[in-house]
């Protein structure tokens, strides 16, 4: 079978390579035979990597330890849903799954546009399946997922204990949905480019793309941050590591582009930079791939670290030099004279959310790669940790909460001081307001403080909004209140899907000013029935209990968690000893409320004595962020969701669609 | 344009620490890196009695008990660990450049979008005529979207 494997994958690096050909081909000669003949070899590409994947996959289940990948990174032990998660938890595995995505996302684009774009789509087709060909060669000619070993294995090395959590599920496919999906984008990008077709009639094609892209990119983020906050046991969800960095920086570009398109759109300006913002876009999740396999810089999060950096590099640079100089050539055409004309102006306010956006982007980069500068530079290895990250965009991100409540409110082309005072008025006095409570309440002056604030008054911007959409409706058509919200959302869903988004992003980050500022943490050794107190929690250790199975061993401290004298929970943080490989890892234990989550961590354990070290943590109000990842998510399927009109075109006329999207 | 850089300002100014309080222990733990591979803080480091961030902590603990500072206490264990222990680059010399360009490339970025943007707006000042009206169906229905948007941001 794993000679099948190697041969599915080979014949699919030849079927990439020909498609691109015959793509390119076929635009310069305008022969469609050679247009077609390219995009049935992008079919045939997926269809030859879902049988390696297959096949793979069938190797995991069945533990056929003669295959080096399995053997590395599986078990006879292992429980079935970690084995199928095996196929991404290794380097080997990831690449090929990262060309399944890639390949089955191409033939998606096929599809979708086997009648619509077709002077894009030889382009399109050619610039994704040199993505998969360069994915392809890697995996081909050296990191062959079907490599067998000189002897069979007589048992698997497991997979990395770390990665043995249900979030493995989960969080690597979000990531690379996010990570292999904005090659649509920049495969639009580079076809506009290319034929001079650069108009909106690629951005109209990839919004649901962009969205798509950047919807999974936030998931990834936040499900990894999930992941951190229930594994790694230090209290906390984001440690500013490489990887984290890598993943979080394609989002930040890619939101900057989901505000500036609408500029583009509306006004017909900024085509230069919106194309530079997709092709950044697609770069930094090549970047990200090689932050993570090259080693290059050090991370918690390595699992898969290789020698693949220079090719990773190599192809990025390739990216950078082919799509920026199609830029350059591009120049004089992709000029508009679209203008600006106020600086109180939303325009204006989108091009500083912009500027924000990518400065929050380039300070993260410029942390992330200053390592190997100042190695370079003066030969002295340094650290750029969590206090450089913090300080430097904590002042960036409250400028952007700011531009948040100003943007989607403030008026197209120039805001007058009634316009002003009517769309501000209110959401300002609300914050102010809130934030004088704040005070009272015993808030400090601070960056949190700061950020409730500025939080109240971007809700209160958009409950204006929905408030006036409602009532107007109410006013003209006579429609109950449930009904005149549900249609004035549903007459502009990417409007208003965009304002609750928003709400979600504001949840985040009040969710984590709260827990950042606030965080209470406690460490005592206690015997047990001894007993400890963190912020309004009285924490009694009553025992440990222990279990073990083939696979792993288990010790859990029996907490008894009171307020007052009330028993409110009773919680059971664990070290866990997987036998192989010989690793401990912690299992949190947390009672999770709106108000906070209390967070056990046992630290460590004398068996003789019985004695334990308890670390506890209140964070305040941190399941707001998971909750504003929720809000998030019902936004963006608002907003991606087809309007009426739209359908109604679509269903008479599918070549139509593209001006009802615009509306 | 003043409201944002004032807000960036005062973040800036309520982000910075207060300079008269005396050291915590968890403050100097999180401005060192563990050494034991973990990637993370001393103080965020969980490592069931870690060979290096136990020690850290219990150093800087005596340390803080002599009533050292804490840039003595970093200096201390910089000279042992090397400047790769600090958690963040120190404000000095080549370093600065880490902490220096982030800020100067939005502020440098920032100054060249208004200058653009001032230049953008006093030629239309003059008399730049409006583009005209795209026309075909996309306008009608940009014209309908206009009435309708119109129609529900106005005062009941």
């Amino acid at each position: 079978m794993a000679e099948i494997g190697r041969l599915a994958v080979c014949l699919a690096l030849m079927c990439a390579a020909f498609s691109v050909l015959a793509s390119i081909g076929g635009a310069l000669r305008r022969r469609a035979d050679l247009v077609r003949s390219g995009e049935h070899a992008a079919y045939a590409t997926w269809a030859l990597v879902v049988v390696a994947v297959v096949l793979l996959l069938r190797a995991l289940l069945a533990r056929d330890f003669a295959i080096e990948y399995v053997a590395a990174y599986s078990s006879s032990t292992l429980p079935t849903n970690y084995t199928v998660a095996a196929l991404w938890g290794g380097q080997k595995g990831s690449l090929l799954f990262w060309t399944f995505m890639l390949t089955t996302f191409t033939t998606v684009v096929g599809i979708q546009n086997r009648e619509r774009n077709r002077e894009l789509m030889p382009w399109v087709t050619a610039t994704l399946m040199v993505v998969a060909t360069f994915f392809l060669a890697l995996v081909t000619f050296i990191t062959d997922p079907f490599e067998r070993l000189p002897v069979a294995a007589t048992e698997g090395s497991d997979l990395n204990p770390l990665l043995q959590n249900y979030w493995m599920m989960i969080h690597p496919p979000s990531l690379y949905t996010g990570f292999v999906s904005a090659s649509v984008p920049f495969a639009f990008a580079i076809a506009a480019l290319a034929t001079g077709r650069l108009g909106d009639q690629w951005i109209r094609t990839t919004r649901r793309w962009a969205l798509f892209s950047w919807f999974f990119l936030t998931l990834g983020n936040l499900f990894g941050a999930m992941w951190a906050y229930e594994v790694l046991g230090w209290g906390g969800y984001w440690a500013w590591d490489p990887v984290e960095n890598a993943a979080f920086m394609p989002w930040l570009v890619s939101t900057a582009y989901l505000h500036s398109v609408m500029i583009q759109e509306k006004k017909d300006m900024l085509r230069v930079w919106n194309m530079v913002l997709v092709l950044l876009t697609f770069s930094l999740t090549i970047f990200g791939t090689f932050l993570t396999r090259s080693g290059v810089i050090s991370s918690v999060h390595s699992f898969t670290q290789s020698g693949l950096g220079p090719f990773f590099i190599g192809f990025l640079l390739a990216v950078l030099l082919v799509s920026g100089g199609l830029i350059v050539w591009r120049l004089p055409e992709l000029r508009t004279k679209g203008t600006i004309e106020s600086f109180l102006s939303r325009e204006a306010a989108f091009l500083f959310n912009n500027l924000i956006l990518v400065g929050i982007a380039f300070a993260v980069f410029w942390g992330t790669v200053f390592p190997v500068i100042s190695e370079w530079v003066r030969g002295v290895k340094i650290t750029v940790g969590p206090p450089f990250f913090n300080r430097v965009n904590a002042p960036l991100g409250i400028a952007l909460l700011f531009l948040m409540g100003v943007g989607p409110v403030i008026a197209w082309r120039r805001a007058t001081p009634k316009n002003l005072r009517r769309a501000f008025v209110g959401p300002v006095a609300s914050g102010l307001v809130a934030a004088l409570l704040l005070v009272v309440a015993g808030v400090p002056f601070g960056g949190a403080w700061l950020t409730f604030a500025l939080g109240i008054f971007v809700l209160g911007t958009i409950w204006q909004e929905f408030w006036r959409g409602m009532r107007a409706r109410q006013a003209m058509l006579h429609e109950s209140a449930p009904r005149a919200l549900t249609r004035v959302v549903g007459k502009n869903r990417r409007r208003y899907g965009g304002y609750v988004v928003h709400v979600g992003i504001v949840a985040m980050f009040i969710g984590i000013a709260a827990s950042s500022a606030f965080q209470i943490e406690v460490r005592e050794t206690l015997e047990p029935g001894q007993e400890m107190t963190a912020g309004r929690y009285r924490l009694r250790y009553e025992r440990i209990d222990s279990s073990e199975d083939g696979h792993v061993s288990r010790l859990a401290a029996v907490v008894s968690v009171f307020v007052g004298d009330r028993q409110i929970a009773t919680l059971h943080p664990e070290k866990r000893f997987y036998k192989k490989p010989r690793q401990p890892t912690t299992e949190v234990s947390k009672r999770t409320t709106l108000r906070e989550d209390l967070y056990l961590v046992l630290g460590s354990f004398d068996p003789e004595t019985r004695i334990v070290t308890l670390l506890a943590y209140v964070n305040p109000l941190v399941v707001w962020i998971w909750i504003g990842g929720l809000i998030l998510t019902l936004g963006t399927a608002i907003a991606v969701w087809p309007g009426a009109l739209e359908q109604r075109v679509v269903a008479a006329d599918p070549r139509a669609a593209g001006a009802a999207e615009r509306v | 344009v003043r409201l944002l850089v004032g807000a960036v300002l005062a973040a800036s100014l309520l982000g910075l620490p207060a300079f008269a309080d005396a050291p915590s222990q968890q403050e100097i733990e999180e401005s060192l890196t563990c050494q034991c591979g973990c990637g993370l803080t001393v103080h965020s480091c969980n490592h069931l009695q870690c060979p290096s961030g136990e020690p850290m902590k219990a150093e800087i603990r005596r340390r803080l008990e002599a009533g050292e500072t804490k840039e003595t206490i970093l200096a201390a264990f910089a000279a042992t660990y090397g400047e790769k222990v600090l958690s963040a680059p120190t404000m000095r010399g080549f370093n600065w450049l880490a902490w220096i360009t982030p800020f100067a490339a939005v502020l440098l970025a920032g100054g060249v979008l208004v200058v653009v943007v001032r230049r953008r707006v006093g030629q239309n000042a003059g008399g730049a005529p409006e583009p005209p009206a795209a026309e075909g169906p996309d306008a009608e229905l940009r014209a309908r979207l206009r009435r309708e948007l119109d129609a529900m941001d106005r005062e009941p």
